[in-house]
């Protein structure tokens, strides 16, 4: 996905040194100079960056040292934190709702994510065409992705799903009775991912971008040696975006992982009902807050972070077997 | 989400900053208000309750601040479950407000981590009248010695009946009646009026307390649980028969259309929780409410006490004259009383309850409720609840809920509380 092309304007804009030289009062003057300029901009830079640089170490860095030492300890809060080795992620394997909230969340990253992006895939395939009104249907289609994680779009989720609220209703239309899914401990999980789903704006955007670099010219040769849209899709299509989809594919993963703002709005706070949306933050969450356990919240949040980088390991690993880089290109 | 952490971070940086010399300001403040000069000095108050509760307060906050000009009150609350999450984390960074609302619950919890302000030297020193109360209340948040908490008003468990359906079917539940008498009215509900006669006891736990209590039993011992398995397991076994059976409301819909309650929904002809939770039923639902005794084992005991939310100071404040003067003033005032009506119960004083005289029919039912379990003479004291008390409230809440849910059986559900019963009393 390189260019080759480049713009004459762009070829000595490219290097910051030769502008600055150029621009700078000595023209000719010894090498010293912009160095110690350069040195002088270096601290400035890092100055401006200061506050975020601090904020890095005393609010992210600080913390998850901190939270680190946590999680072999148990800490309430108040009491000095003890010493405890591993016995909070023993405590962890043997605890059924920590078993039950990694199931939940496994299920929803697994058939959420998926659904997602092949809506995601769908929808941008039929908006990369020209037609009449394209940019209002893909602002349209992009705007759940900006409301979507809010609490408001939430809480009209658990009004939607509610007996006898519209979904309920359309379902008796269909003779479908088995009422408002946010009381059903084996449908409510499929709400949750609904709502995932209505938010697959952000993936449709960058998919689009990736289908707009298919060249024309690959299509127009398959049709002439007669490629059904199947084989198009299946052989130039997917082939094709196949980095972008990748890309995709890692960030919404790791996003699902970490859902929490939607599991916990739409069971009322309670992650119920009888744990069905105990995803694994909500459980952390709870541990943490609610029961004082900060030091098994903290072992929780460790396991996560091991669990997902593990899971964006192998996708990184598997990448070499379906993932087509253009020759230049990596 | 995950595309915006830059932004995130940033916001986050700013608020630090701004925070930070908000901090200083507030730590200036302090600095020259400290000092003796006689400035005004600034309390905050926070407490748990929906925004009709805030109103109230805050004319009480009004009313006090014009009597002592010396003393300005910042508030703040928020619903139950945040408010104690904030609260925790406020004690825990050493910062929490100077007088919370408090209840029973988490008296032990905080008390062993030093949260709390012993208000018994504001008592000699006069800042803090323990006169008035009734029937001991001034006692309720003693603990080794000391005084932890000041009741604001008394309340007490009953069942919370719908009368319309109650009075179709022909019931009427009179102190003493059995809870064989509740289980034939379940009963004649359900056949006749096609609606299920309660919203299910099994996961409230003040209601298994007086359950217990009626036994010779009761939730908490001192230090643990007062109750085993071979108590629990036919307990909730029971349960879930009734909740198949029709008995009790679709555990379903009464989780759908929670916040509000079962019975003012009309899922359910009844269900049991505190006498003073009754007078939003009206608000919230079309029929109209009663409350009903506590039905007994025996015919006489119902295992009932006095239970009150309380106000209490924080350890850590830096006024505790002015903190006990407030507690006084919203515990004695009869204008306060007649602001916050039986919001937070019935006043706990004599002064507050002669003050306030209840016009609309809850307020009056709730009255003469708590008059009519007085005179009966069921009430006993409380039994203690151990540091972790509100965790364990919460899990058996849940875990009957859960039950109710068909999602475990009643044997692991019994085994499941009890585990996080145990992690709660090690961990709090």
């Amino acid at each position: 996905m390189t260019h080759i092309h480049t713009s004459p304007g762009e070829l000595d804009a490219g290097d910051g040194r030769s502008v600055a030289k150029r621009n700078g009062p000595g023209g000719n003057a010894p090498p010293a100079a912009p160095e110690r300029r350069n040195r002088r901009e270096n601290v400035a830079g890092y100055l401006f960056m200061s506050p975020w640089i601090a904020g890095f170490l005393f609010l992210i860095a600080g913390p998850m040292v901190f939270s680190l030492y946590l999680s072999f300890t148990e800490y309430n809060l108040f009491e000095a934190p003890r010493w405890i080795g591993l016995q909070n992620f023993t405590d962890m394997f043997a605890d059924p709702r920590w078993r039950q909230s990694v199931e939940v969340t496994s299920w929803y990253v697994l058939i959420g994510t998926p659904i997602k992006l092949a809506a995601a895939l769908a929808v941008a395939m039929l908006l990369a065409q020209k037609r009449w009104g394209q940019s209002f249907y893909r602002a349209a289609f992009y705007a759940p992705s900006l409301i979507g994680a809010s609490v408001s779009a939430a809480i009209v989720w658990r009004a939607l799903f509610s007996d006898d609220a519209i979904v309920d209703r359309t379902q008796k239309v269909f003779g479908v009775e088995v009422g408002g899914w946010i009381g059903d401990p084996s449908m409510i999980i499929y709400a949750l991912i609904a709502l995932t789903v209505w938010q697959f704006g952000a993936p449709m955007v960058i998919f689009l971008a990736g289908l707009k670099q298919v060249p024309r010219e690959l299509y127009e040769a398959a049709e002439v040696d007669g490629a059904g849209p199947w084989r198009r899709f299946f052989h130039i299509t997917l082939p094709m975006i196949s980095p972008v989809l990748f890309f995709n594919v890692l960030l919404e993963t790791i996003h699902s992982f970490q859902i929490f703002g939607s599991a916990y709005i739409v069971s009322n706070g309670s992650c119920g009902p009888a744990d069905a949306t105990l995803v694994y933050t909500c459980y952390l969450y709870e541990q943490g807050f609610v029961n004082s356990r900060m030091g098994f919240a903290s072992a929780m949040g460790w396991l996560l972070l091991v669990a997902v980088g593990l899971v964006t390991a192998v996708l990184f690993w598997s990448q070499k077997r379906w993932v087509h880089y253009e020759e230049g290109g990596r | 989400m995950s595309q915006n952490n830059g932004m995130d971070r940033r916001q986050l940086l700013r608020l630090a900053g701004l925070s930070a010399a908000g901090l200083g300001l507030t730590a200036a403040g302090c600095g020259s208000g400290g000092s003796g000069s006689g400035g005004p000095v600034t309390i905050r108050h926070s407490w748990w309750g929906a925004d009709d509760r805030a109103k109230k307060i805050q004319q009480c906050v009004g009313l006090f601040e014009k009597k002592h000009p010396k003393i300005k009150v910042k508030t703040d609350f928020q619903q139950y479950p945040d408010f104690w999450k904030k609260f925790n984390t406020q004690a825990a960074g050493g910062n929490p407000p100077d007088v919370i609302q408090n209840a029973v619950t988490f008296l032990r919890k905080y008390e062993a981590k030093n949260v709390l302000l012993d208000l018994s030297p504001q008592v000699e020193k006069g800042n803090l009248d323990l006169g008035g109360f009734r029937s001991g209340l001034e006692k309720f948040a003693e603990i080794d010695g000391k005084l932890l908490g000041v009741p604001v008003g008394s309340n007490s468990m009953a069942l919370v009946i719908d009368e319309k359906v109650y009075e179709k079917a022909g019931i009427t539940p009179e102190i003493g009646w059995t809870w064989d008498d509740w289980l034939a009215g379940l009963q004649k509900i359900k056949s006749g009026q096609k609606i299920a006669g309660d919203a299910g006891p099994h996961g409230v736990m003040y209601l298994y307390d007086l359950i217990l209590r009626q036994n010779g039993k009761a939730f908490f011992s001192e230090d643990g649980m007062g109750f085993g398995e071979a108590e629990l397991l036919p307990y909730w076994t029971e349960a879930l028969e009734r909740v198949k059976s029709g008995l009790y409301a679709d555990p379903g819909k009464v989780e759908q259309i929670k916040p509000a309650s079962a019975t003012a929904k009309g899922l359910s002809a009844g269900e049991f929780t505190w006498d003073n939770f009754s007078v939003r039923y009206s608000a919230e639902g079309r029929s109209s409410y009663g409350l009903a005794p506590i039905p007994s084992t025996d015919g006489k005991k119902t295992g009932q006490y006095l239970g009150s939310l309380m106000l209490s100071g924080t350890a850590r404040t830096k006024h505790p004259a002015e903190v006990a003067t407030f507690i006084s003033f919203m515990t004695h005032d009869p204008e306060v009383a007649r602001i916050m009506g039986y919001d937070r119960g019935v006043p706990a004083t004599t002064a507050q309850f002669e003050a306030y005289q209840p016009a609309d029919a809850p307020s009056k039912a709730i009255g003469a409720y708590e008059t009519a379990i007085a005179d009966a003479g069921v009430l006993e004291p409380i039994t203690p609840h151990p540091a972790g008390a509100d965790v364990i409230e919460a899990a058996f809440l849940r875990i009957g809920a859960d039950l109710a849910l068909g999602k475990t059986s009643p044997k692991d559900s019994v085994k499941q509380f009890f585990s996080e019963a145990k992690t709660a009393l090690a961990s709090n």
